[in-house]
């Protein structure tokens, strides 16, 4: 029943923007629940159950002129009134004869198994024994682990209509769910935090609550006595949860919108060697049962697989309509709410896991965790504030923090000399953990 | 937005399985944004939030519940599961209640009736476009958004009270990219505040401008920056990110209420330099921070944080106000009304001190001085931070050198602040265009701080000694 009612939706506003003025529209409607239930220690501190409900329209106007809309009051009189008002604001554009529909939307639209009924039939009592059952296993396992920033379930359920005025409307359903735990263990003066999260589409690809809570237990553990490093170049390699972080960073410079402004460092440098061998980077939409996956994407293009950095040759930028048009390329279903996005975006892994990556490196710093955003595009360079371990010989000798991490993007794709087979599907952007040859780490 | 008998029957509703206290957010936002990039407007945006959050406390927990649907079935709905967190708790008696007369405030300036005047908006970002291309031949990009947004709140709880507050939020922003000789140099600024257009007849396009195309003309020429412990001279304005990320989430309340800060259980004690004073202030004029109430009905205050080092107090929300037995301070903000409020920051500050600025610097022997700051981020419970320099410069032999670029700073809150060693007599606020993150949820906020010297920190340059 959400399908129709999100479709209907959906060209109905495209219908409204034409009677507007509009030249041509595009809307994308969404319709959902969520549960979101937290605990800590034995006390349910939140439970909360709601409807969610979205409307995105973009009107173009004569010359490729374009405004958009978003709102969730989905009445007629009230899309009428506001879009209005966006095709006025949309007169105001510079004139762009390159902005428009895409020429060809998904002629299909394969089930990719992104909903699971399981997630559909859990009721409150679940995600409450959820988060108590990852409080309680937090503090058995040590303890010194005597506190927590409370643990997490959440799940949702949306369906997305999309429709524009060339005539494509297609819809799917998508189901997620995710467990996530914050300790808080003290460790003298200290209090060590950590944090463990995992999300899926499907119930039975989530890892349970145990398990999650054990894993952030042993994280929040193994910092104890960390100091600051000296400063010193070393091999440095990302677990994989922060190598999908170095990855955000990257795909941020393949993104044609910012190729196109010159705001990436791979300006330029298609079909060159930007990487090492080891490093093939692939967005793929049509993975199934994926967090990253889609049958098309914001505009209605199809989604695609795309090797976009082969053994270390930048094939392709990402791109959605406009800014392939602008670079003189094809989209390659990257289109996202606002802007390009990814679809499931990951390095290819290697083999071997991430203890036998530590084993092969003699001395060299193990980061588990980042903090700040500080990337600059245009040249890629990277800094961020880390804690992680000392490696010597092949081995973690003594858990570190309070230091940078820092090189730049292009230095540290052409560095990697080791992929782990680590791997996994937990998000849209994901990574093996990787080894970068050296980088900057300033402590002490 | 919604009538008191309807709010008052909400209210009941919530509490009819107990529960100590019950609130009905009700918000309408209206955000306007024009884009300029590559010489021209580029695109225009309308948003329009309209929704309602209920919610019942019991303790330590609370049901929540929102609605995008303002029909009465939809908010009872609602209604029924924010109850539902009393459901097993101690049993509750139902209640009615009502909702007494409103309390109107709204002291911000009045942006509406010139938001269809589209021309205004348009004039206002290509002149940034012409203002920064004029500033240096070396400019290769502009791109200049502005924001026009008016949140309206009306806020009922269970012990009788219904407020409105209209919250007006404006920003005018410019990002200047600059290339010389093979080297891209990028700046940004942007300024604005919770006031209408006419403040940028006083703030004018020209100057947000100039201003970001000094940073991109500078930053083009920058050399890479130290790596290891130094000095440090932050400078003043926005040098308060460092307050905001260094000491202001650790005197959040819920962290303090649940023991997981570092300055937990610590009101009384000396956690900084006696130089150090930071006040937290949601009743200045205009800020981005400030509120005439917050999220749940309370006035936005001035409030001592920390006073010649000694800790005196958090940052308030209800639940947690109720829990440690003290009054909130106004601190509880949300995102929207999809979410609860947390305590939050509104507009945070040290006060002059009595340093000489030029002492401050003649001083340093081998440093930094970061003049202005992208950014931060905080880790609670350690009270690590990280900070970006946005505009920085080597300090050697109490010179300040050359500008260098791409500078993170790292250090802990608490140990910086007791190696405070000088706070310099010319206090200011940033210019408005910080946002801060928790639990993810973002609102806007403000940052103000004199220049002030420490003794040793971290800075993870590139260029290693």
């Amino acid at each position: 029943m959400n399908s129709d009612q999100a479709q209907t939706a959906a060209r109905d506003a495209v219908a409204i923007a034409i009677e507007c003025g509009a030249a041509a529209a595009e809307a994308s409607a969404s319709l959902g629940s969520r549960l979101s239930v937290e605990a800590r220690d034995t006390t349910v501190t939140k439970l909360e159950r709601s409807i969610v409900k979205s409307l995105e329209v973009r009107v173009f106007v004569d010359g490729g002129r374009k405004a958009s809309l978003s709102t969730a009051d989905f009445s007629h009189d009230a899309l009428r009134g506001a879009l209005q008002r966006v095709v006025a604001q949309a007169a105001a554009v510079g004139s762009d004869p390159l902005a428009g529909l895409p020429e060809a939307t998904a002629s299909d639209v394969p089930d990719l198994e992104l909903s699971d009924d399981a997630i559909l039939k859990r009721v409150d009592a679940d995600g409450i024994d959820d988060v108590l059952t990852m409080e309680r296993v937090l503090r058995e396992i040590d303890a010194r682990v005597d506190n927590s920033n409370g643990s997490h379930y959440s799940d949702g359920s949306s369906v997305h209509a999309l429709a524009n005025s060339n005539g494509f409307s297609g819809v799917y359903a998508t189901t997620r769910a995710s467990r996530s735990t914050s300790p808080v263990a003290t460790d003298g003066e200290r209090k060590r935090t950590a944090h463990y999260g995992t999300a899926a589409r499907k119930l039975e690809e989530l890892e349970g609550s145990v398990e999650v809570a054990r894993l952030a237990a042993r994280r929040s553990l193994e910092m104890f006595g960390a100091r600051k490093p000296t400063t010193v170049r070393l091999p440095v390699i990302f677990e994989r949860d922060i190598a999908a972080a170095v990855l955000d960073d990257v795909f941020a410079a393949l993104n044609a919108a910012n190729v196109a402004v010159g705001n990436s460092w791979l300006v330029d440098r298609c079909g060159e060697r930007i990487g090492s061998e080891l490093v093939t980077l692939v967005d793929d939409g049509r993975l199934v049962g994926m967090l990253g996956s889609s049958p098309f994407d914001a505009e209605g293009v199809a989604t695609r697989r795309t090797v976009v950095v082969e053994r270390g040759v930048l094939r392709t930028f990402l791109y959605d309509t406009y800014y392939a048009r602008r670079l003189g390329a094809q989209t390659t279903g990257n289109a996202a709410g606002s802007g390009i996005g990814p679809n499931n975006f990951f390095l290819e892994a290697g083999a071997g896991s991430l203890g036998e990556l530590i084993a092969s490196t003699p001395r060299g710093v193990l980061i588990l965790d980042t903090i700040g955003f500080a990337t600059e595009h245009a040249t890629g360079t990277y800094s961020r504030g880390a804690r992680g371990f000392w490696i010597e010989g092949g081995e973690l000798v003594r858990p570190i923090e309070e230091f940078t991490v820092s090189a730049t993007l292009p230095e540290m794709l052409a560095g990697i000399d080791g992929v782990a087979g680590d791997l996994r599907f937990d998000s849209d952007v994901v990574s093996p953990s990787f080894r970068v040859a050296e980088m900057q780490i300033s402590g002490s | 937005m919604l009538d008191p008998d309807v709010l008052s029957r909400l209210l009941s509703r919530a509490l009819r399985n107990g529960g100590e206290y019950a609130d009905v957010f009700c918000e309408r936002r209206n955000l306007l944004t024009y884009r300029f990039q590559e010489g021209r407007v580029h695109e225009s945006g309308l948003s329009l939030t309209q929704g309602v959050g209920i919610r019942v406390i019991l303790g330590e927990a609370a049901g929540y519940a929102f609605s995008d649907d303002l029909s009465i079935e939809a908010l009872l709905q609602a209604a029924d599961t924010a109850s539902n967190i009393a459901r097993n708790g101690p049993s509750g008696s139902a209640r009615s209640l009502s909702v007494g007369a409103i309390d109107v405030r709204a002291p911000y300036a009045n942006p509406e009736g010139d938001r269809g005047d589209v021309a205004r908006y348009v004039a206002l970002i290509e002149r940034i476009d012409i203002a920064a291309r004029a500033y240096d031949p070396r400019v290769v990009a502009v791109n200049a958004q502005i924001a026009d947004e008016v949140q309206e709140v009306w806020i009922a709880s269970s012990d009788g009270a219904l407020v409105h507050d209209r919250r007006p939020l404006i920003s005018l922003g410019a990002q200047v990219v600059t290339l010389a000789n093979g080297e891209r140099g990028t700046g940004y600024y942007a300024d604005g505040g919770r006031t209408s257009l006419a403040y940028f007849d006083r703030v004018t396009p020209e100057t947000i401008a100039c201003e970001a195309a000094r940073v991109a003309v500078l930053n083009a020429e920058a050399v890479a920056a130290p790596a290891g412990e130094m000095e440090i001279v932050v400078g003043a304005g926005s040098g308060g990110v460092l307050l905001h990320e260094a000491v202001g989430h650790g005197l959040e309340s819920d962290f303090n209420r649940r023991g997981v800060s570092l300055y937990s259980g610590r009101v009384g004690e000396r956690v900084a330099s006696e130089l150090v004073t930071i006040f937290d202030d949601g009743s200045l004029s205009e800020e981005r921070g400030s509120v005439a109430v917050d999220d749940e009905g309370v006035a936005g205050q001035h409030k001592v944080l920390v006073e010649n080092g000694v800790l005196r107090g958090y940052m308030q929300d209800r639940l947690n106000a109720k829990l440690m037995g003290v009054a909130p301070t106004g601190s509880g903000r949300r995102q929207s009304f999809r979410s609860m409020p947390q305590p939050r920051m509104s507009n945070t500050y040290m006060p002059d001190g009595t340093s000489d600025v030029d002492e401050i610097v003649r001083s340093t022997r081998r440093g930094i001085y970061a003049k202005s700051f992208g950014g931060g981020q905080v880790e609670i419970s350690k009270g690590d931070f990280v900070f970006m320099v946005s505009e920085g410069y080597a300090i050697e032999n109490g010179k300040i050198g050359a500008p260098i670029k791409n500078a993170t700073i790292v250090g802990n809150g608490p140990e910086a602040m007791t190696k405070v060693v000088a706070v310099g007599n010319d206090s200011r606020l940033a210019p408005r265009h910080y946002t801060c993150g928790k639990g993810g949820q973002h609102v806007p906020v403000g940052v103000g701080m004199p220049t002030v010297k420490i003794s040793a920190i971290t800075v993870g340059g590139t260029q290693g000694e």
